[in-house]
């Protein structure tokens, strides 16, 4: 009767498709995903549409979306960050989608699985670090010794500048897993309260009331949080700190 | 509580980062455990300057936040004022 409070994170393959010794299938994680690239599409798409003055609903929403994710970049990227508004947007929009499709009850929650956060985090630091090199060249390397500082100082403090740089994507990723992974097991387990403790299961039933409201907002804030550190970082390789 | 948990993984993503960069040199130049030794406090150094930059940054959002606050209660007293 009280299912596992980690089965909901498996993934198993629907489509299984080999090539050579790659396991390609197309799983529970991938339908999920191609769910909240669909879905987030056809919302923007069809708000976009009308454009009307007064804005419905729908289109309110998809403004207030626009209009956080401009005034992040604007705030957090500073001067040339236009450029990259788009990515960032895409960004927030995908890991939204994910968080909140996971709290669809019976879905699959794809940001639940570290692997799939740290391609996020890796594609953002990997670009970071070119758009850095890009813009300032080998300069972009004194971003690991703070200016002004003695030099032979640099052999305790460069590979101190190193090591953190080189954690931002390991951070980056774990916090968005970490924060889903909890709450959804913290939502089954009390889940399972309910059925076992029968008419006393109206306590943590209201509890779990609370808790998916507040599960909610967290899925809207690790969006936001990931996004506005992407943002962060992307002023760290144009400016330079 | 959001930001309590961003400096509680930053410390130990950079920990993790530092003791796996000391490991895998460990295993390839044979010095077991002295690299790992080394780079973990090196970790440790850069998780406490991550922290340390993640402070300053939410201190001065804050402080803009509060400046903001200040400013906009200013320019209501003043309407009020000038409005007798």
């Amino acid at each position: 009767m009280a299912a596992s409070p980690i089965e909901q994170f498996e993934v198993y393959p629907l489509l299984p498709i080999q090539v050579g010794n790659l396991d390609l299938s197309f799983t529970n994680s991938s339908l999920w995903m191609v769910f909240a690239v669909a879905l987030s599409t056809v919302i923007l798409a069809i708000s976009a549409r009308g454009g009307a003055l007064v804005p419905s609903r729908l289109q309110s929403v998809s403004e207030m979306m626009y209009e956080l994710v401009a005034n992040m970049v604007r705030d957090n990227v500073g001067s040339g960050g236009r450029k990259y508004f788009p990515f960032i947007f895409t960004l927030f929009v995908f890991v939204l989608f994910a968080n909140l499709l996971g709290m669809v009850p019976h879905s699959f929650t794809v940001t639940s699985h570290l692997i799939v956060t740290f391609a996020l985090a890796a594609v953002i630091f990997i670009g970071v670090t070119i758009i850095g090199f890009y813009r300032h060249g080998f300069g972009y390397l004194r971003m690991f010794f703070p200016h002004g500082a003695p030099l032979w100082t640099a052999v305790i403090l460069v590979p101190v500048e190193l090591v953190s740089y080189l954690s931002r994507p390991v951070s980056l990723s774990v916090r968005l897993f970490a924060n889903m992974t909890v709450g959804h097991v913290l939502l089954k387990v009390i889940a399972g309260f309910v059925v076992s403790l029968g008419v006393f299961g109206i306590f943590p039933f209201a509890f779990l009331i609370a808790l998916s409201a507040l599960e909610l907002f967290i899925a809207a804030l690790q969006a936001y949080v990931f996004a506005i550190l992407t943002c962060i970082y992307l002023h760290d390789a144009l400016h330079m700190h | 509580m959001a930001a309590g948990f961003r400096v509680a993984v930053e410390l130990t993503a950079a920990l993790v980062v530092g003791g796996g960069i000391g490991y895998v040199l460990d295993q390839w130049l044979g010095t077991q455990p002295w690299l790992l030794i080394l780079f973990f406090v090196i970790g440790a150094a850069a998780g406490f300057l991550t922290i340390y930059r993640t402070g300053q940054e939410l201190d001065a959002r804050a402080r803009e936040r509060r400046k903001a606050e200040a400013a906009e209660q200013k320019a209501k007293t003043d309407r009020k004022g000038s409005g007798r």
